[in-house]
């Protein structure tokens, strides 16, 4: 089974002033989230992280979300909701860490983000260990619901 | 005694080292300090958050000591005159200057007050920054107000206008995270018609804190040996991507405003302790690094994002 995080929910949930505000921006917002999102994904051997309806994301807390939880790998991570904006902060963040993520598109196609040579190797990784398969469109999906 | 501190008429990142020379000039010896901005004709953001800093290590009459300085121990207000211009006086209290500068020095002059739509034209007013809520204040207000702006008026590529946010939140957070003070930031737009011949938006960030070679002394020193000081401090932060953090991921904020900049053709000049360091575009004719200049309190941050040539109207 796959847990389902709700980050702007996170956001709103554990940060002063997230009620009104929608965007992870600074290193100590980025830090409360990602420990939130670490128990929350604490038993998962997937988890589905879910941007949908964050607005900016700054470097800072790509680094400190993104970046660290792909560090620590406490689960297989996919991330959705991923925006545009989003992936001009992400990406440069793990291309520098040597990093890659899973992104799952809105028709569920999973591409990669970050360093090309750890792309590969995560997507060998998950394929191996059946988590993810290919699919008649020749793109790559997640076998678990 | 009073110290006169001169404000130059055109008061910009051009003419703020001659200020800074007055200030530490008139720093020094420990007087009430008087700003006179009577007869100043303009001032940019980069002015006005500047002079902010300046009444903020100058009450009591201290700061102006080598960017090491900043904080202050005295309890009097410096005095400051402001412009007697009225659409200059106009423009200043429309930018939120006055609003911010009334708890830090004795304002003389008729300041006009304006209601809350009277800013509606400026992107982001002067705002202080001091926390990291303070931030996620500066980033929304500035995504709900220059959104729109920046992509209509200005012609920038959407995809710009998402990485402006990320700039001003990495730009104000240097001031949460290593500052040890709070700070201000302001965002106006404008046309350079002379200069460059195209609108340009320019953020402004300063603050009156310890300063990059303080903030990066105990990691850093060594390294640079004997050639440490202001300008080893900032070329390591803006060149190097240095951070006073050790954890590997630090550093990325003046990194990725560096990115930014080279994609949209923008220019970042960061001013700390005697030193300023630039990354220059082709349209500027800066230097990229000066030292020795005179000292003046924090740090001060300058990002300049021009329209597009392929925009221009």
């Amino acid at each position: 089974m796959i847990q389902h995080i709700d980050v702007h929910a996170v956001l709103q949930e554990s940060v002063p002033g997230g009620g009104v505000y929608g965007d992870l921006v600074t290193r100590p917002t980025g830090r409360v989230v990602r420990e939130q999102i670490e128990r929350a994904i604490a038993t998962a051997a997937v988890a589905r992280v879910d941007f949908t309806g964050v607005g900016c994301i700054d470097y800072s807390c790509a680094d400190e979300i993104v970046a660290k939880l792909l560090r620590e790998r406490p689960a297989v991570l996919v991330l959705s909701g991923i925006s545009d904006a989003h992936r001009e902060a992400i990406e440069p963040v793990l291309a520098g860490h040597g990093l890659a993520a899973l992104i799952e598109g809105p028709g569920g196609a999973l591409e990669t983000l970050g360093a090309p040579e750890a792309a590969a190797v995560l997507l060998e990784e998950l394929v191996a260990r059946r988590l993810a398969a290919r699919t008649p469109g020749g793109t790559f999906a997640l076998t678990l619901a | 005694m009073t110290r006169l501190v001169d404000v130059p008429a055109q008061f910009d990142d051009r003419s703020f080292d001659q200020f800074a020379g007055a200030f530490a000039e008139a720093a020094k010896d420990g007087g009430r300090l008087l700003f006179d901005a009577h007869a100043a004709e303009w001032a940019s953001p980069y002015g006005l958050v500047g002079l902010l800093v300046a009444g903020q290590a100058g009450r009591g009459g201290g700061g102006g000591g080598g960017g090491g300085g900043g904080g202050s121990t005295g309890t009097e207000k410096p005095l400051l005159t402001a412009p007697t211009q009225a659409e200059v006086l106009t423009y200043w209290a429309r930018a939120g200057f006055f609003r911010e500068a009334a708890d830090l020095f004795e304002v003389h002059g008729r300041v006009p007050k304006l209601k809350a739509q009277d800013e509606s034209d400026v992107l982001l007013p002067v705002t202080p920054v001091r926390a990291a809520e303070d931030v996620h204040a500066v980033v929304s207000k500035i995504q709900q107000r220059a959104s729109a702006i920046l992509a209509s008026e200005l012609g920038l590529d959407p995809k710009a206008t998402m990485g402006f946010a990320m700039a001003l939140s990495e730009a104000c957070q240097n001031i949460v995270e290593h500052a040890g003070t709070g700070g201000w930031v302001a965002v106006q737009r404008y046309h350079w018609r002379q200069k460059l011949g195209r609108r340009v938006v320019v953020i402004a960030v300063a603050d009156a804190g310890v300063g990059f070679r303080h903030s990066l002394e105990p990691t850093q020193s060594k390294r640079f040996g004997a050639r440490w000081g202001d300008a080893a401090a900032l070329e390591a932060a803006l060149i190097q991507g240095v951070s006073r953090f050790r954890d590997p991921g630090r550093g990325q904020g003046l990194a990725g405003i560096r990115r930014y900049l080279a994609r949209w053709d923008g220019k970042i000049a960061i001013r700390s302790g005697t030193a300023r360091i630039a990354i220059v575009p082709k349209w500027d004719d800066d230097v990229p690094l000066k030292d020795g200049l005179p000292p003046f309190p924090g740090a001060q941050v300058l990002i300049i994002i021009p329209e597009p040539e392929s925009t221009r109207k």
